[in-house]
């Protein structure tokens, strides 16, 4: 056994030299003395630095002689085995010792000089992360100014540069601002779902907060609550932090706490505007007076605790231009110019409801529904038309006409009444004997005919007919006319008696009629039958109230609107308060017909 | 004397506390107090104070929250700045380094009741994902920094990171003798081994550990085992292949201990892009 050491040199033309040398001893050493077995003339070589030894088992045991370790496969270590099998490089210093077996099983050393690693640091850098991934600075780059471009740049300058888009609430012109979807904080409300492509119908210019002005320009009819100086006396304080955001907020033009955006706070999903809660209104109406000492309204806040008594608008006196608002609490006498004890066709056993009975028209009592039919929104009651409504029972059948047919007066105008009586007295009448006929006298196929008497009968008629105990004081209350002539009160009913709030009939389907109005019982058509606070009482209690079966949590919204007089009910105007209800029907139209002609002619 | 002695010497035991108290403990956790209070502040008023019609972004409380919120991101970003610039005093850098941490983790609690909890696909969402992703980020890279670094030095085995290329180097030169009497399937294969780059793969490989092209682990596949010459050479790649592993267990630990920054950054910078736009957009369009 031997070792073969074999140092490889480089010429400075870079030609390699490699001389081999044999030692055979089974211990060497090696360092920078020339005594040593491996000679390296290197200063960061010790004298005498590193000793190896074969083994019995056929390995090299390699130890330092000083204090200095030596390298061995780039791990610094003082004492190591090497397997020559396998094989081992020693660093010592820049010599580099190659450890292996030859094939005729010496043990070769091979010395080498490494230059020194100037890539190293470079090298070392491929352990951070930054070599492999590109750089925080361009991706940070890249991002920003995406999102500039994209999210905002893009849509300032579109909007800059834009010809402004109409709005169009039917959703079909779409904005002319690129992007600005992505500004959107949410989706609009229901009913203005149709403008969510087009941002400008509202957002009209840069930096300036959505404006009455242009909310009007569509919500043409919206009426105010009250008068902006009122509204703003009314409002109680508002909180510090409200306070200075509209005080902030008024500075850079936004409309105040009374603009609509306000409360109509848009973007909120696509729900219906929810109508403002109790408390929104009672913050203003629990003590309103404190602050808008004039107002007639009394304070709410609660409908279970504090509502003001209903005060209904009815006619206070016979043929009055307006209808007046009652005083809470007052019991009001109405002077709608009728004459129609309720009780009398209400009583299920009385005269009115055998009559009605008797005709094929009811077949049972009457019913509240004979005479009254709500309107289309269930909110009111349509007008009482007298040929639907009474005169089944309370008939102006005058006579047959030649035909054959009922003839009838015709109601609602006394004019028409005096014509239709005085030409009973003038038409043509039956003869009073078929076929005979006096020589000379003008044919009975003839229309001609004439009735030579004085007027007299009409006029008594017209006069018994009115006065009292006459067929229209049934129902009418007889009065005089300008010229003392006879004539009757003209009936005058609010087109709704409660103005302020709203009531559906038809969400109280489950209540009869009489629950509420007390028709069963009054006897004059002086009793207004508007409910009363109290009886709302039974089921509605505030909102704060608890729901049962019977109790109706009710906030003020279930009834009341905000921006009234616009919606259904028109406040204390109402539309021809001074016209009666009754209009003259229509005049019949010309019979054509060839049986018409002949009843015509056939005296 | 005595006093100016014990003051020195009180000072000095501050000092060395303070020296070994991490940016988490700084100062008896007066950060994670200060965020603590903030964020239930915060809670507190979103619960008490009643926003009309509902909770929102631009309701006062809601400006309150973004103000503070818009406020609080652009110091935290801040932390680049500072720490690129060393001067002493109270206001040390770890100190920075803890207010960053637990103001940023507070930011969740702020920009959550400033949204109002009205999440859509616009500008707006846009720059409260970019800022809870930055947080996440944020929280990663703090629990990294806590556990990581041990294991990073568990696997060093005493090597500097120099001297694990040495070694790589050396096995290397090894293997280029040991090689010579290898025909030429098997050279080739060495050659291969040799010839790839330490630090070949991605930045996912580096993450997952997982080198599915490894030439070395190739080599030692085609390898046989059937001469002297082919046993050695298969020694000695099995002898790089656990250096290799060595070299890319530090590669993973380190690339987990820093991916976080690679999104954490760019996403900052990226958060502060879209809160412009946000804020602009939303007085654009008021």
């Amino acid at each position: 056994m031997a070792f073969l050491i074999r140092t490889i040199d480089f010429t400075a033309a870079g030609r390699e030299i490699v001389r081999d040398r044999t030692l055979d001893q089974t211990r060497l050493t090696v360092g920078r003395a020339a005594e040593n077995d491996i000679h390296l003339p290197d200063l960061a070589v010790e004298q005498h630095h590193i000793g190896i030894d074969l083994t019995a088992g056929d390995t090299l045991a390699v130890r330092a002689l000083g204090t200095l370790g030596f390298g061995l496969d780039g791990r610094v270590v003082t004492e190591a085995t090497i397997d020559p099998q396998t094989g081992g490089e020693i660093a010592l210093g820049a010599a580099r010792l190659a450890v292996a077996r030859e094939n005729d099983g010496n043990i070769v050393i091979t010395i080498r000089q490494v230059a020194p690693d100037e890539g190293k640091t470079d090298a070392l850098r491929g352990f951070a992360l930054a070599s492999k991934l590109p750089g925080k600075r361009t991706m940070s780059w890249i991002f920003a100014v995406a999102i500039i471009l994209l999210l905002l740049a893009l849509p300032v300058a579109s909007h800059l540069l834009r010809t402004p888009a109409k709005p169009d609430p039917t959703g079909k012109t779409p904005g002319a601002v690129l992007m600005d979807s992505a500004w959107s904080s949410g989706e609009l409300s229901l009913k203005h779902h149709s403008l969510e492509n087009n941002c400008e119908s509202c957002h009209v210019a840069a930096f300036e907060s959505v404006q009455d002005e242009t909310c009007l320009s569509c919500h043409k009819d919206i009426g105010d609550h009250a008068k902006k100086p009122r509204l703003a006396k009314g409002m109680p304080p508002l909180s510090e932090g409200d306070a200075l955001q509209w005080k902030i907020a008024e500075g850079f033009g936004k409309e105040g706490p009374l603009g609509c955006v306000a409360c109509h706070s848009e973007h909120e999903g696509p729900v219906r505007t929810q109508a403002g809660s109790e408390a929104f209104c009672s913050d203003c109406h629990k003590d309103l007076k404190t602050r808008l000492t004039d107002t007639q309204l009394t304070a709410a806040h609660d409908f279970g605790k504090t509502h003001p008594q209903f005060r209904p608008v009815y006619f206070a006196s016979f043929g009055a231009a307006k209808p007046v608002r009652a005083a809470a609490g007052s019991t009001p006498v109405e002077r709608s110019g009728l004459v129609l004890p309720h009780d009398v066709h209400m009583n299920p056993r009385g005269g009115a409801a055998r009559m009605a009975v008797s005709l094929a028209q009811y077949r049972s009592p009457l019913e509240c529904k004979d005479c009254h039919a709500a309107t289309a929104d269930k909110v009111s009651f349509k007008p009482v038309e007298m040929e639907q409504a009474c005169e089944a029972c309370h008939s102006l059948v005058s006579g047959r006409t030649p035909g054959g047919a009922l003839s009838k007066l015709r109601h609602g105008s006394v004019k028409n009444l005096a014509e239709d009586l005085a030409r009973i007295s003038t038409g043509p009448r039956p003869r009073l004997a078929p076929g005979r006929q006096r020589p000379g006298q003008l044919s009975s196929a003839s229309p001609y005919h004439a009735d030579f008497g004085r007027p007299v009968r009409a006029y008594i008629g017209i006069s018994n007919a009115l006065s009292v105990g006459g067929v229209c004081t049934e129902c009418h209350l007889p009065t005089r006319g300008p010229t003392g002539q006879a004539d009757l009160m003209p009936v005058n009913f609010p087109d709704r008696f409660l103005t302020s709030g709203y009531f559906s009939h038809a969400a109280h389907t489950k209540q009869k009629c009489t629950d509420c109005h007390a028709a069963e019982t009054s006897k004059l058509a002086s009793d207004l039958l508007m409910p009363d606070l109290k009886s709302c009482r039974t089921c509605h209690l505030g909102a704060t109230a608890v729901k049962t079966a019977k109790i109706v949590p009710s906030d003020c919204a279930m009834c009341h609107a905000y921006h009234v007089p616009s919606g259904q009910w028109q406040g204390l105007k109402p539309a021809k308060p001074s016209m009666p209800h009754y209009k003259p029907p229509p005049e019949p139209a010309k019979k054509s017909t060839v049986a018409a002609k002949l009843a015509q002619v056939t005296p | 004397m005595a006093s100016t002695a014990r003051n020195r010497f009180q000072q000095q035991e501050r000092r060395r506390d303070s020296d070994h108290v991490g940016f988490l403990q700084h100062r008896g956790y007066r950060w994670l107090w200060f965020a603590l209070l903030l964020s239930g502040a915060a809670i507190a008023g979103y619960a008490l104070i009643d926003q009309e019609p509902r909770p929102n972004g631009g309701t006062w409380y809601g400006y309150t929250l973004g103000t503070i919120g818009f406020g609080v991101i652009l110091w935290l970003s801040l932390l680049g700045v500072r720490k690129r610039r060393i001067n002493p005093g109270a206001w040390s850098l770890k100190a920075w380094t803890s207010a960053h941490v637990y103001l940023g983790l507070a930011l969740i609690v702020i920009g959550t009741l400033h949204t109002g909890f009205q999440i859509g696909w616009n500008v707006h969402t846009l720059a409260y994902v970019l800022m809870l992703l930055v947080i996440a980020t944020g929280i990663y890279g703090v629990i990294v920094y806590a556990t990581l670094p041990q294991s990073l030095s568990a696997n060093r085995k005493e090597m500097t990171r120099a001297q694990m290329l040495d070694a790589l180097t050396a096995l290397d030169r090894q293997l280029e003798s040991a090689a010579q009497p290898l025909a030429r399937a098997e050279s080739d294969l060495v050659i291969a081994a040799l010839g790839q780059d330490v630090f070949y793969g991605g930045a996912l490989a580096r993450l997952t550990g997982s080198y599915p092209g490894c030439k070395t682990a190739q080599a030692l596949r085609g390898m046989g085992r059937a001469t002297e010459a082919e046993t050695r050479v298969v020694a000695l790649l099995e002898k790089r292949r656990e250096q290799l592993a060595q070299i890319r267990g530090a590669l993973r630990i380190r690339a987990l201990l820093e991916i976080w920054l690679f999104i954490h950054i760019p996403l900052t910078i990226a958060l502060i892009a879209a809160l412009t736009a946000h804020v602009i957009s939303v007085f654009y369009y008021w």
